[in-house]
Protein backbone atom coordinates (compact mmCIF):
# COMPACT_ATOMS: atom_id res chain seq x y z
CA UNK A 1 0.00 0.00 0.00
CA UNK A 2 2.71 2.44 0.99
CA UNK A 3 4.69 1.42 -2.07
CA UNK A 4 1.75 2.22 -4.31
CA UNK A 5 1.36 5.63 -2.79
CA UNK A 6 5.03 6.30 -3.14
CA UNK A 7 5.19 5.30 -6.81
CA UNK A 8 2.14 7.39 -7.57
CA UNK A 9 3.68 10.52 -6.08
CA UNK A 10 6.94 9.78 -7.94
CA UNK A 11 5.02 9.53 -11.18
CA UNK A 12 3.16 12.73 -10.30
CA UNK A 13 6.46 14.58 -9.90
CA UNK A 14 7.75 13.13 -13.13
CA UNK A 15 4.67 14.22 -15.06
CA UNK A 16 4.82 17.71 -13.52
CA UNK A 17 8.47 17.93 -14.53
CA UNK A 18 7.61 16.83 -18.07
CA UNK A 19 4.89 19.48 -18.32
CA UNK A 20 7.16 22.24 -17.10
CA UNK A 21 9.91 21.28 -19.57
CA UNK A 22 7.60 20.65 -22.47
CA UNK A 23 5.74 23.97 -22.18
CA UNK A 24 8.57 26.00 -20.73
CA UNK A 25 6.32 26.97 -17.81
CA UNK A 26 7.45 29.60 -15.36
CA UNK A 27 6.61 27.54 -12.29
CA UNK A 28 8.65 24.82 -10.62
CA UNK A 29 7.32 21.29 -10.97
CA UNK A 30 7.03 20.98 -7.16
CA UNK A 31 4.79 24.03 -7.07
CA UNK A 32 2.08 22.46 -9.17
CA UNK A 33 -0.50 21.22 -6.71
CA UNK A 34 -2.02 17.85 -7.70
CA UNK A 35 -5.55 19.25 -7.69
CA UNK A 36 -5.06 22.56 -9.48
CA UNK A 37 -7.00 22.59 -12.75
CA UNK A 38 -4.62 22.49 -15.71
CA UNK A 39 -7.03 24.27 -18.04
CA UNK A 40 -8.04 27.89 -17.77
CA UNK A 41 -7.91 29.51 -14.34
CA UNK A 42 -5.54 27.03 -12.71
CA UNK A 43 -2.31 26.55 -14.63
CA UNK A 44 -3.77 28.49 -17.55
CA UNK A 45 -3.06 25.91 -20.24
CA UNK A 46 -5.02 26.05 -23.47
CA UNK A 47 -6.05 23.44 -26.00
CA UNK A 48 -2.78 23.53 -27.96
CA UNK A 49 -0.77 23.18 -24.71
CA UNK A 50 -2.86 20.15 -23.83
CA UNK A 51 -2.20 18.60 -27.23
CA UNK A 52 1.50 19.29 -26.86
CA UNK A 53 1.65 17.60 -23.45
CA UNK A 54 -0.41 14.65 -24.61
CA UNK A 55 2.03 14.10 -27.46
CA UNK A 56 5.01 14.21 -25.08
CA UNK A 57 3.30 11.89 -22.60
CA UNK A 58 2.35 9.38 -25.27
CA UNK A 59 5.98 9.13 -26.34
CA UNK A 60 7.41 8.94 -22.82
CA UNK A 61 4.96 6.39 -21.40
CA UNK A 62 3.93 4.55 -24.53
CA UNK A 63 0.28 5.57 -24.30
CA UNK A 64 -2.09 4.96 -27.13
CA UNK A 65 -3.90 8.22 -27.74
CA UNK A 66 -7.27 7.36 -29.11
CA UNK A 67 -10.19 9.66 -29.54
CA UNK A 68 -12.87 7.14 -28.61
CA UNK A 69 -13.91 7.58 -25.02
CA UNK A 70 -10.85 9.56 -24.03
CA UNK A 71 -12.27 12.67 -22.45
CA UNK A 72 -9.64 15.40 -22.46
CA UNK A 73 -11.35 17.69 -20.03
CA UNK A 74 -11.53 14.98 -17.43
CA UNK A 75 -8.07 13.46 -17.97
CA UNK A 76 -6.44 16.86 -18.00
CA UNK A 77 -8.61 18.12 -15.14
CA UNK A 78 -5.65 18.09 -12.77
CA UNK A 79 -2.18 16.67 -12.35
CA UNK A 80 -3.69 13.95 -10.15
CA UNK A 81 -6.25 12.81 -12.73
CA UNK A 82 -3.62 12.91 -15.48
CA UNK A 83 -1.24 10.78 -13.40
CA UNK A 84 -3.98 8.28 -12.63
CA UNK A 85 -4.75 8.00 -16.33
CA UNK A 86 -1.09 7.46 -17.21
CA UNK A 87 -0.62 4.87 -14.47
CA UNK A 88 -3.58 2.92 -15.82
CA UNK A 89 -2.65 3.09 -19.50
CA UNK A 90 1.15 3.20 -19.67
CA UNK A 91 3.08 0.52 -21.52
CA UNK A 92 6.59 1.89 -20.86
CA UNK B 1 6.72 30.89 -22.65
CA UNK B 2 3.65 32.39 -24.26
CA UNK B 3 1.82 35.14 -22.45
CA UNK B 4 -1.58 33.94 -21.38
CA UNK B 5 -3.69 37.02 -21.76
CA UNK B 6 -7.01 35.29 -21.94
CA UNK B 7 -10.26 36.67 -23.21
CA UNK B 8 -12.54 35.36 -20.50
CA UNK B 9 -15.82 35.93 -22.21
CA UNK B 10 -15.40 35.64 -25.94
CA UNK B 11 -18.64 37.22 -27.01
CA UNK B 12 -18.88 35.56 -30.39
CA UNK B 13 -18.83 32.09 -28.84
CA UNK B 14 -21.83 32.96 -26.72
CA UNK B 15 -23.81 34.10 -29.73
CA UNK B 16 -24.74 31.17 -31.97
CA UNK B 17 -24.56 33.23 -35.16
CA UNK B 18 -28.34 33.38 -35.11
CA UNK B 19 -28.49 35.77 -38.05
CA UNK B 20 -26.27 33.84 -40.39
CA UNK B 21 -27.83 30.47 -39.61
CA UNK B 22 -31.44 31.50 -40.16
CA UNK B 23 -30.34 33.35 -43.28
CA UNK B 24 -28.66 30.18 -44.51
CA UNK B 25 -31.69 27.96 -43.94
CA UNK B 26 -33.98 30.14 -46.01
CA UNK B 27 -31.47 30.57 -48.80
CA UNK B 28 -30.32 26.97 -49.23
CA UNK B 29 -33.70 25.71 -50.20
CA UNK B 30 -34.56 28.50 -52.63
CA UNK B 31 -31.11 28.79 -54.16
CA UNK B 32 -30.93 25.20 -55.28
CA UNK B 33 -34.48 25.34 -56.61
CA UNK B 34 -34.36 28.61 -58.56
CA UNK B 35 -30.69 29.18 -59.42
CA UNK B 36 -28.15 31.88 -58.52
CA UNK B 37 -29.39 34.75 -60.66
CA UNK B 38 -33.01 34.54 -59.56
CA UNK B 39 -32.35 33.97 -55.86
CA UNK B 40 -29.71 36.67 -55.70
CA UNK B 41 -32.55 39.21 -55.96
CA UNK B 42 -33.77 38.02 -52.59
CA UNK B 43 -30.47 39.14 -51.04
CA UNK B 44 -31.46 42.80 -51.31
CA UNK B 45 -34.48 42.65 -48.96
CA UNK B 46 -32.74 40.08 -46.74
CA UNK B 47 -29.77 42.41 -46.37
CA UNK B 48 -32.07 45.33 -45.60
CA UNK B 49 -33.89 43.24 -42.99
CA UNK B 50 -30.69 42.27 -41.17
CA UNK B 51 -29.33 45.78 -41.45
CA UNK B 52 -32.46 47.18 -39.77
CA UNK B 53 -32.94 44.52 -37.12
CA UNK B 54 -29.39 43.64 -36.01
CA UNK B 55 -28.33 46.81 -34.21
CA UNK B 56 -25.34 45.11 -32.56
CA UNK B 57 -23.92 43.86 -35.86
CA UNK B 58 -24.62 47.24 -37.39
CA UNK B 59 -22.68 49.04 -34.69
CA UNK B 60 -19.78 46.63 -35.09
CA UNK B 61 -19.83 47.09 -38.86
CA UNK B 62 -19.80 50.87 -38.52
CA UNK B 63 -16.94 50.88 -36.03
CA UNK B 64 -14.93 48.52 -38.24
CA UNK B 65 -15.58 50.40 -41.49
CA UNK B 66 -14.55 53.67 -39.88
CA UNK B 67 -11.18 52.10 -39.13
CA UNK B 68 -10.78 50.37 -42.49
CA UNK B 69 -11.91 53.20 -44.75
CA UNK B 70 -10.70 56.11 -42.63
CA UNK B 71 -13.67 58.26 -43.55
CA UNK B 72 -17.19 58.78 -42.18
CA UNK B 73 -19.40 55.74 -42.71
CA UNK B 74 -22.74 56.09 -44.48
CA UNK B 75 -25.70 53.70 -44.50
CA UNK B 76 -24.69 52.80 -48.03
CA UNK B 77 -21.37 51.43 -46.71
CA UNK B 78 -23.11 49.40 -44.02
CA UNK B 79 -25.49 48.03 -46.64
CA UNK B 80 -22.61 47.00 -48.88
CA UNK B 81 -20.86 45.30 -45.98
CA UNK B 82 -23.96 43.29 -45.03
CA UNK B 83 -24.70 42.57 -48.69
CA UNK B 84 -21.22 41.23 -49.24
CA UNK B 85 -21.68 38.87 -46.26
CA UNK B 86 -25.05 37.70 -47.59
CA UNK B 87 -23.53 37.13 -51.05
CA UNK B 88 -20.75 34.90 -49.74
CA UNK B 89 -23.23 32.83 -47.72
CA UNK B 90 -25.46 32.52 -50.78
CA UNK B 91 -22.52 31.54 -52.99
CA UNK B 92 -21.38 29.01 -50.41
CA UNK B 93 -24.39 26.91 -51.38
CA UNK B 94 -23.21 26.72 -54.99
CA UNK B 95 -19.54 26.31 -54.17
CA UNK B 96 -20.20 23.41 -51.82
CA UNK B 97 -22.31 21.90 -54.57
CA UNK B 98 -19.37 22.28 -56.96
CA UNK B 99 -20.94 24.81 -59.32
CA UNK B 100 -17.57 26.46 -60.02
CA UNK B 101 -18.74 27.35 -63.53
CA UNK B 102 -20.89 30.14 -62.05
CA UNK B 103 -17.88 32.09 -60.77
CA UNK B 104 -14.93 34.05 -61.94
CA UNK B 105 -11.85 33.38 -59.78
CA UNK B 106 -8.54 35.17 -59.87
CA UNK B 107 -5.79 33.39 -57.94
CA UNK B 108 -2.60 34.87 -56.50
CA UNK B 109 0.31 33.01 -54.96
CA UNK B 110 -0.79 29.49 -55.80
CA UNK B 111 2.83 28.37 -56.14
CA UNK B 112 3.18 28.65 -52.33
CA UNK B 113 1.02 25.54 -52.02
CA UNK B 114 3.50 23.26 -53.75
CA UNK B 115 4.84 21.53 -50.65
CA UNK B 116 5.20 17.75 -50.61
CA UNK B 117 5.33 17.42 -46.87
CA UNK B 118 2.17 19.29 -45.98
CA UNK B 119 1.61 22.84 -44.80
CA UNK B 120 -0.69 24.96 -42.69
CA UNK B 121 -3.16 27.32 -44.34
CA UNK B 122 -4.19 30.09 -41.98
CA UNK B 123 -7.22 32.18 -42.78
CA UNK B 124 -9.67 34.45 -40.99
CA UNK B 125 -13.32 35.43 -41.06
CA UNK B 126 -12.32 37.54 -44.02
CA UNK B 127 -13.97 36.72 -47.35
CA UNK B 128 -15.15 33.27 -48.31
CA UNK B 129 -13.47 30.08 -47.17
CA UNK B 130 -15.56 28.08 -49.64
CA UNK B 131 -14.06 30.03 -52.53
CA UNK B 132 -10.62 28.89 -51.39
CA UNK B 133 -11.65 25.30 -50.95
CA UNK B 134 -13.13 25.43 -54.46
CA UNK B 135 -9.58 25.97 -55.73
CA UNK B 136 -8.52 22.90 -53.79
CA UNK B 137 -11.18 20.79 -55.39
CA UNK B 138 -10.57 22.12 -58.88
CA UNK B 139 -6.85 21.61 -58.41
CA UNK B 140 -6.89 17.97 -57.37
CA UNK B 141 -3.35 18.21 -56.01
CA UNK B 142 -4.46 20.25 -53.01
CA UNK B 143 -6.25 18.40 -50.25
CA UNK B 144 -7.43 20.45 -47.30
CA UNK B 145 -8.45 19.28 -43.85
CA UNK B 146 -9.88 21.90 -41.48
CA UNK B 147 -8.87 22.05 -37.86
CA UNK B 148 -11.15 23.79 -35.37
CA UNK B 149 -12.48 23.90 -31.84
CA UNK B 150 -14.91 21.12 -31.08
CA UNK B 151 -18.10 23.18 -30.83
CA UNK B 152 -17.38 24.87 -34.16
CA UNK B 153 -16.51 21.55 -35.78
CA UNK B 154 -19.93 20.19 -34.91
CA UNK B 155 -21.70 23.32 -36.09
CA UNK B 156 -19.82 23.45 -39.40
CA UNK B 157 -20.40 19.77 -40.02
CA UNK B 158 -24.12 20.31 -39.54
CA UNK B 159 -24.14 23.24 -41.93
CA UNK B 160 -22.10 21.46 -44.60
CA UNK B 161 -24.15 18.32 -44.58
CA UNK B 162 -27.33 20.40 -44.76
CA UNK B 163 -26.03 22.09 -47.90
CA UNK B 164 -24.52 19.04 -49.54
CA UNK B 165 -24.46 15.61 -47.91
CA UNK B 166 -21.54 14.68 -50.20
CA UNK B 167 -19.49 17.74 -49.35
CA UNK B 168 -16.64 15.58 -47.97
CA UNK B 169 -14.93 18.43 -46.16
CA UNK B 170 -12.67 16.73 -43.66
CA UNK B 171 -12.67 18.32 -40.22
CA UNK B 172 -10.52 17.56 -37.18
CA UNK B 173 -11.80 18.83 -33.81
CA UNK B 174 -9.24 20.08 -31.30
CA UNK B 175 -11.11 18.50 -28.40
CA UNK B 176 -9.52 15.05 -28.57
CA UNK B 177 -6.17 13.88 -27.29
CA UNK B 178 -5.19 12.45 -30.62
CA UNK B 179 -5.91 15.64 -32.60
CA UNK B 180 -2.18 16.39 -32.91
CA UNK B 181 -1.44 12.88 -34.18
CA UNK B 182 -4.25 13.10 -36.71
CA UNK B 183 -2.95 16.44 -37.94
CA UNK B 184 0.57 15.08 -38.24
CA UNK B 185 -0.65 12.05 -40.18
CA UNK B 186 -2.49 14.31 -42.63
CA UNK B 187 0.54 16.54 -43.10
CA UNK B 188 2.71 13.51 -43.79
CA UNK B 189 0.31 12.58 -46.56
CA UNK B 190 0.81 16.03 -48.08
CA UNK B 191 -2.41 17.64 -46.90
CA UNK B 192 -2.85 21.34 -46.20
CA UNK B 193 -4.26 21.81 -42.70
CA UNK B 194 -6.55 24.84 -42.62
CA UNK B 195 -7.36 26.99 -39.58
CA UNK B 196 -9.10 30.30 -39.02
CA UNK B 197 -6.89 32.14 -36.56
CA UNK B 198 -8.73 35.39 -35.84
CA UNK B 199 -11.09 34.17 -33.11
CA UNK B 200 -10.83 32.01 -30.02
CA UNK B 201 -13.57 30.50 -27.90
CA UNK B 202 -11.93 31.99 -24.81
CA UNK B 203 -9.19 30.78 -22.47
CA UNK B 204 -6.67 30.51 -25.29
CA UNK B 205 -3.33 32.26 -25.17
CA UNK B 206 -3.39 35.52 -27.12
CA UNK B 207 -0.94 38.21 -28.15
CA UNK B 208 -1.61 41.91 -28.64
CA UNK B 209 -1.15 43.11 -32.24
CA UNK B 210 -2.05 46.20 -34.23
CA UNK B 211 -4.81 45.88 -36.82
CA UNK B 212 -6.16 49.03 -38.52
CA UNK B 213 -4.20 51.21 -36.09
CA UNK B 214 -5.70 49.72 -32.97
CA UNK B 215 -4.65 46.96 -30.57
CA UNK B 216 -6.45 43.65 -30.93
CA UNK B 217 -5.68 40.22 -29.48
CA UNK B 218 -4.97 37.23 -31.69
CA UNK B 219 -4.59 33.63 -30.53
CA UNK B 220 -1.13 32.11 -30.83
CA UNK B 221 -2.39 28.51 -30.86
CA UNK B 222 -2.46 27.96 -34.64
CA UNK B 223 1.14 29.16 -34.95
CA UNK B 224 2.32 27.18 -31.93
CA UNK B 225 0.88 24.09 -33.55
CA UNK B 226 2.61 24.79 -36.87
CA UNK B 227 5.90 25.39 -35.02
CA UNK B 228 5.53 22.17 -33.06
CA UNK B 229 4.94 20.17 -36.23
CA UNK B 230 7.63 22.14 -38.11
CA UNK B 231 5.70 23.07 -41.25
CA UNK B 232 5.44 26.12 -43.50
CA UNK B 233 2.47 28.41 -42.92
CA UNK B 234 0.62 30.14 -45.75
CA UNK B 235 -2.04 32.83 -45.32
CA UNK B 236 -5.27 32.37 -47.27
CA UNK B 237 -8.24 34.54 -48.09
CA UNK B 238 -11.00 34.42 -50.72
CA UNK B 239 -12.09 38.02 -51.17
CA UNK B 240 -15.49 38.72 -52.65
CA UNK B 241 -15.21 41.49 -55.24
CA UNK B 242 -18.88 41.83 -56.21
CA UNK B 243 -20.91 40.17 -58.95
CA UNK B 244 -19.60 36.65 -59.38
CA UNK B 245 -15.97 37.59 -58.84
CA UNK B 246 -13.60 36.29 -56.17
CA UNK B 247 -9.91 37.01 -55.68
CA UNK B 248 -8.06 34.24 -53.87
CA UNK B 249 -4.82 35.22 -52.25
CA UNK B 250 -2.10 33.04 -50.75
CA UNK B 251 0.76 34.78 -48.93
CA UNK B 252 3.84 33.50 -47.16
CA UNK B 253 3.43 33.74 -43.37
CA UNK B 254 6.20 31.68 -41.79
CA UNK B 255 8.29 28.60 -42.35
CA UNK B 256 8.76 26.53 -39.22
CA UNK B 257 10.36 23.69 -41.21
CA UNK B 258 13.69 25.55 -41.19
CA UNK B 259 15.84 26.56 -38.23
CA UNK B 260 14.53 29.39 -36.05
CA UNK B 261 17.64 31.42 -35.19
CA UNK B 262 15.88 33.63 -32.61
CA UNK B 263 14.06 30.76 -30.97
CA UNK B 264 10.60 29.32 -31.30
CA UNK B 265 8.73 31.94 -29.26
CA UNK B 266 10.15 34.77 -31.32
CA UNK B 267 9.34 32.95 -34.57
CA UNK B 268 5.75 32.48 -33.37
CA UNK B 269 5.49 36.13 -32.37
CA UNK B 270 6.80 37.18 -35.79
CA UNK B 271 4.24 34.96 -37.51
CA UNK B 272 1.35 36.42 -35.45
CA UNK B 273 2.54 39.94 -36.30
CA UNK B 274 2.78 39.12 -39.97
CA UNK B 275 -0.68 37.58 -39.89
CA UNK B 276 -2.03 40.80 -38.29
CA UNK B 277 -0.26 42.80 -41.00
CA UNK B 278 -1.94 40.76 -43.75
CA UNK B 279 -5.37 41.15 -42.12
CA UNK B 280 -4.76 44.89 -41.99
CA UNK B 281 -3.68 44.97 -45.63
CA UNK B 282 -6.67 43.01 -46.97
CA UNK B 283 -9.20 44.85 -44.77
CA UNK B 284 -8.06 48.09 -46.40
CA UNK B 285 -7.98 46.56 -49.86
CA UNK B 286 -11.40 44.91 -49.71
CA UNK B 287 -13.15 46.33 -46.61
CA UNK B 288 -16.53 44.64 -47.11
CA UNK B 289 -15.00 41.20 -46.55
CA UNK B 290 -14.49 41.43 -42.80
CA UNK B 291 -17.07 39.06 -41.31
CA UNK B 292 -16.49 39.56 -37.62
CA UNK B 293 -19.73 41.33 -36.77
CA UNK B 294 -18.84 42.02 -33.15
CA UNK B 295 -16.43 44.43 -31.49
CA UNK B 296 -13.30 42.58 -32.56
CA UNK B 297 -10.97 45.06 -30.85
CA UNK B 298 -12.76 45.01 -27.47
CA UNK B 299 -14.65 41.70 -27.26
CA UNK B 300 -14.86 42.00 -23.45
CA UNK B 301 -17.01 45.13 -23.79
CA UNK B 302 -19.93 43.18 -25.27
Amino acid sequence: MQDNQKSESTLQNEVAQLMVECLNLEVAAEQISPDTPLYGDGLGLDSIDILEISLAISKRYGLQLRSDGADNKQIFGSLRSLTTYIAAHRTL
Amino acid sequence: MTVHSTLEKASWAAEPERGSLSMLRIMTWCSLKFGRKATRCALYPITAYFLLFSPKSRRASRAYLERAQERPVRWRDLYRHFFSFASTIHDRIYLINRRYDLFDFEIHGEHLLEKDNGLFLIGAHLGSFEAISAIGKKNAGLRVVMLMHEANAQKINAVLSAINPQSNQEIIGLGNLDAMLKVEAKLNKGYAVGMLADRTPGNEACRPVKILNETAHLPTGPFRMAALLKRPVVFMTGLYLGGNRYAIHFDHLADFSVAMPDGRDQAIQDAVNRYAGLLDQYCRKAPYNWFNFFDFWHPESE
